[in-house]
Parts: C-alpha cells; structure tokens; sequence
C-alpha cells in the first residue's frame, strides 16, 4: 500500500471537515427527534459513552457549569447537549 | 438660693433624660415586626457577600492506589529465567492527579492537571480554552493531541475497567505544547465532531524510535494532528473516529533531514442495552510509519543499518454490567481486552507482543471503583541480533488489584 504523505493527510482531514462543516451548516439542522430530547435524556445517553452517569448530587451548580465546559472539551458535545445536560445536574 | 436650686434640678432631670435616651432605657421594647427587619437586613447582607460573580474555581482529579504481583518467564537459546515481583506503586497501581479548572465567565476554561505517579511529578496537561461560538473551541497550551479516543476519554483509572493500559496505544507525543480547535455539531439525527492542531511534534533518537515527551524544539518543523467523529445513531450509542498525525522529526543538525513520521488511528465506541445488562465494547487500531532512514551501528560507528519503521498497535475490549438489576449485582463489571503491539524487525527495538487482559470491577459509586485483573502478556523480540542482543521470548503473568476515585 502506497504510504500517505503529508498533502495526503492533511487533504483527507480538511476535505472531510469541510464537508461536514458543509453539511452541518448549509443543512443548519437538528432533527425534531434529537431538538427535543431533555437533558435528563442526553445525561444518560452521552455520560456513558466514557464513564457511569454522574450524581447531579456531586457538585454545586456552580461546578457544574464548569464540569459542563470541561466535559465539552473532553467528549465534543454539542452546545445545546452541554446546556441541558448542565441545566438537569444543577436542578 | 431657690432660684440654684432650681437650676440644678433642672439640669440634673435634663442630664438624667439624655442618659436615659442614650442607654436605650426610654426605647420601647422590640416588637416582632423590628426582630424581621433585623433578620432581613443580615440576609441582605449576607447574599451580597455570596454574590454568585463570573470566575469560579474549582479542584477535582483522581487518585489510584493498588497492588501487582508479577511472574515473568524469558527463554532465551531454550533456557528459561524466571523473575518474581510485587509491589505497591507502579504506572498501573498508582497516581495522584489533582486536576485545577477556572472558568471565566461563559468563554474562557483553564484546566491544570499536575500527576505524581511511578515516574515522579510532572504535568498532564496546562491549558487554556476559548468557547468561541457554538461548534468552535480554540485551545492553547500544552495538552492531549487529538489522536484515537483512549489517551484523552478512556485511561483515568476511574473511568477504565481494567487496571492497565492496553500496550502499543501511548504515542510518543501523547501530550504537546501547541493549539487545536474543535468542536461537536449536529447532523440530522446524527453528530459529528471534529479536533484538529498543531504541535511541537517529536524528536527521532539514533535507532529510529521515536521520543516525544521532554524534549526541546529546536526546529521549525511542527507536527499536524487530528481526529473526526461521527455518532450515526440518534441516542449516540455508537461512535466512529478516523485519527492522522503527521510531522517531520529530525533534531536540529541531526542525520535524518526530512524524515517524517505518518500515524493513523481508528476507533469506535459502542454501548448497547441488552437487559438486564449494559454492553460496552471499545477498539482502536494505530498505525505509525517513519520514513525509511540510515542509523548508525551502535556497535561499528562505521556501519550503518536500515529497517521498515513500521509499527501498528490495537486493542478491543468488552464489559458487561448488569445495570439494570436492582440488587448489589448491578455495582459489578466485568471486562476482557486483547491487544496487540507490533514494532519494527530487524530494528534494535523491535517485538512482537500481545496482551490479554480479564478483569472484575466493583463500583462503589459512579466515580469510585475497586478492580481485580488478571493479565498475560507475551513477547517475541524481532530484534537485529547484529545490533543488539537478543532478547528472547517472555511470558508475563501479572494479578492486579486497584482502586480508584475521581477527586
């Protein structure tokens, strides 16, 4: 197999991003299924993809709001999956 | 005379009332109403002292602790030495990590995480991140490359099933000074992420291994990295991600100018209900190419030598917890993982090596867990026998016993 140079890569990588970026931004869209999912709902479906689900018990709301922008980083959800996770584990 | 009499009575009764007034004896005594208002005004006080402000602090980690005993048996020209071992503290049993966040207000996020573990004290990452707008963060600093899913999501103690690490999957850049961006966006029912950046990158040491971690950057050559997502399933059950990092590494004045090292990695992540048992099943596959270079003999400074610097490394795992069961039953895991790491033949590093790993978890709570492992990793050295020794075949049969909490 003919071995991928740097042009290679790098075309592959900015290609697929700009086709997702594309697709994500000229399609602008969430479906109704997933716009209307509760943060109750995207709490189990997105914390157990690493780890157990946490206990909104844990931290303060205070913390949350920054465990909530460290587990962005972490696990790349969406800002609306960060807001309603955050907004159930502060309740 | 009547007249000082008078006066004096005057102004001693005058004296006695502006007393009275000043200790309070004239008040009137306090009402229900007076002890509400003194009760508010404290909470008033109170709340602006507690004002809830933009920056916020906070201190969270982990901590791991364990025990390992080890049987390893190498055979070398069909004779076989045996060595024994346990211990308290190794990079598998043992680290304290403390991990520091300041959020400034809703777009700034510094996270420092300093570690004390079996190699001492260092830092596994100090970084600054910018929430720029939704589906974009800058972050700069030193941090986690953007390379397969187990370095950055999976290997804190707390969060893996089994005790160890799988072999082959640390790149020798696993965490870089330098900047990335990315971010998670929507897509229909599906989502995709992206994180890509550039880095110092990484050094090659005269027998073409690879040396990313301490080293100074003395060139102008930096080190491109990245990792797209995709989550097909609406409930984000099911993960995919393509990895490729790419980057010249030679040292300043170095022998090797224009050697470059070529990576990919691919990963998925799967959790799937079967009740009343929860399924979770991981896998990476890496690749690492360098180019094909000259390295000198370390026996014969005249000689030199040549390999295909071709390394691969995988690992799949499962676990089965049966979560949904409401009896104790539901707090254990268990979990299998086989993996793989090939280095380069005929190199003065090269093996063959396989890891199969087998595990019990018990989870305290959520974030706290204690673990019994059982691993057995063989190794076959594929080594330049003209170069250096060889190292023969071994068997390594470790029990490992671990627990570990998120701070």
């Amino acid at each position: 197999m003919k071995t991928l140079n740097k042009k290679n890569i790098i075309g592959i990588l900015v290609s697929l991003i700009g086709i997702l970026l594309f697709l994500s931004i000229n399609g602008c869209f969430v479906s109704k299924k997933v716009a209307a999912k509760s943060g109750v709902q995207l709490w189990a479906e997105n914390c157990q993809r690493c780890h157990n689900m946490p206990s909104p018990a844990t931290f303060s709301p205070d913390q949350w709001e920054i465990v909530g922008m460290h587990m962005q980083t972490r696990a790349q959800l969406t800002d609306k999956e960060r807001e309603k996770i955050v907004d159930f584990l502060k309740q | 005379m009547k007249l000082i009499f008078n006066n004096l009575t005057i102004g001693l009764t005058t004296l006695l009332l502006s007393f009275m007034v000043e200790t309070g004896f004239a008040q009137r005594a306090p009402t229900a109403q007076d002890s509400l208002n003194d009760r508010i005004t404290a909470l008033e006080q109170q709340a602006f002292l507690q004002k809830r402000g933009e920056d916020h602090f906070m201190v969270t980690g982990l901590a791991t602790l364990g025990f390992v005993t080890n049987k390893t048996t190498t055979t070398i020209g069909g004779i076989s030495t045996i060595k024994r071992s346990s211990t308290f503290g190794n990079a598998d049993t043992y680290e304290f990590s403390p991990m520091m966040l300041w959020k400034h207000g809703d777009k700034f996020l510094m996270e420092f995480e300093p570690s004390f573990n079996n190699d001492g004290l260092s830092v596994n990452w100090a970084d600054v991140s910018y929430f720029v707008t939704p589906g974009l963060i800058i972050r700069g600093g030193y941090m986690v490359i953007p390379f397969g899913i187990y370095n950055k999501r999976l290997a804190a103690g707390w969060i893996d099933k089994l005790a160890t690490d799988p072999i082959g999957l640390d790149i020798p850049v696993s965490a870089d000074y330098g900047f990335e961006v990315m971010g998670g966006l929507p897509l229909g029912d599906m989502k995709w992420s992206y994180d890509v950046g550039v880095f110092n990158g990484m050094q090659l040491l005269p027998d073409g291994e690879l040396q990313g971690a301490g080293i100074t950057d003395n060139n102008i050559n930096k080190t491109f990295s990245g990792r797209i997502g995709i989550l097909p399933l609406s409930n984000s059950a099911l993960e995919f991600g393509v990895s490729a990092l790419t980057g010249k590494v030679e040292d300043e004045g170095s022998a090797y100018p224009n050697t470059r090292a070529n990576m990919y990695a691919f990963d998925m992540n799967f959790i799937q209900p079967i009740k009343p048992f929860s399924v979770n099943i991981k896998a990476q596959y890496n690749i690492m190419n360098v180019n094909r270079a000259n390295y000198i003999n370390p026996n014969d400074s005249t000689q030199l030598y040549s390999y295909n610097n071709h390394s691969t490394s995988a690992f799949a795992q499962i676990s089965v917890r049966p979560a949904f069961l409401n009896n104790k039953l539901k707090n254990f895991e268990i979990a299998y993982r086989y993996a793989s790491s090939i280095t380069p033949a005929m190199s003065a590093w090269g093996q063959n090596e396989t890891q199969s790993t087998v595990g019990i978890a018990y989870w305290i709570n959520w974030r706290t867990v204690l673990k019994v492992s059982r691993e057995i990793i063989n190794t076959n050295s594929t080594v330049n026998q003209a170069i250096v020794p060889y190292t023969g075949i071994s068997n390594s049969n470790s029990w490992y016993i671990q627990f570990s909490i998120q701070l």
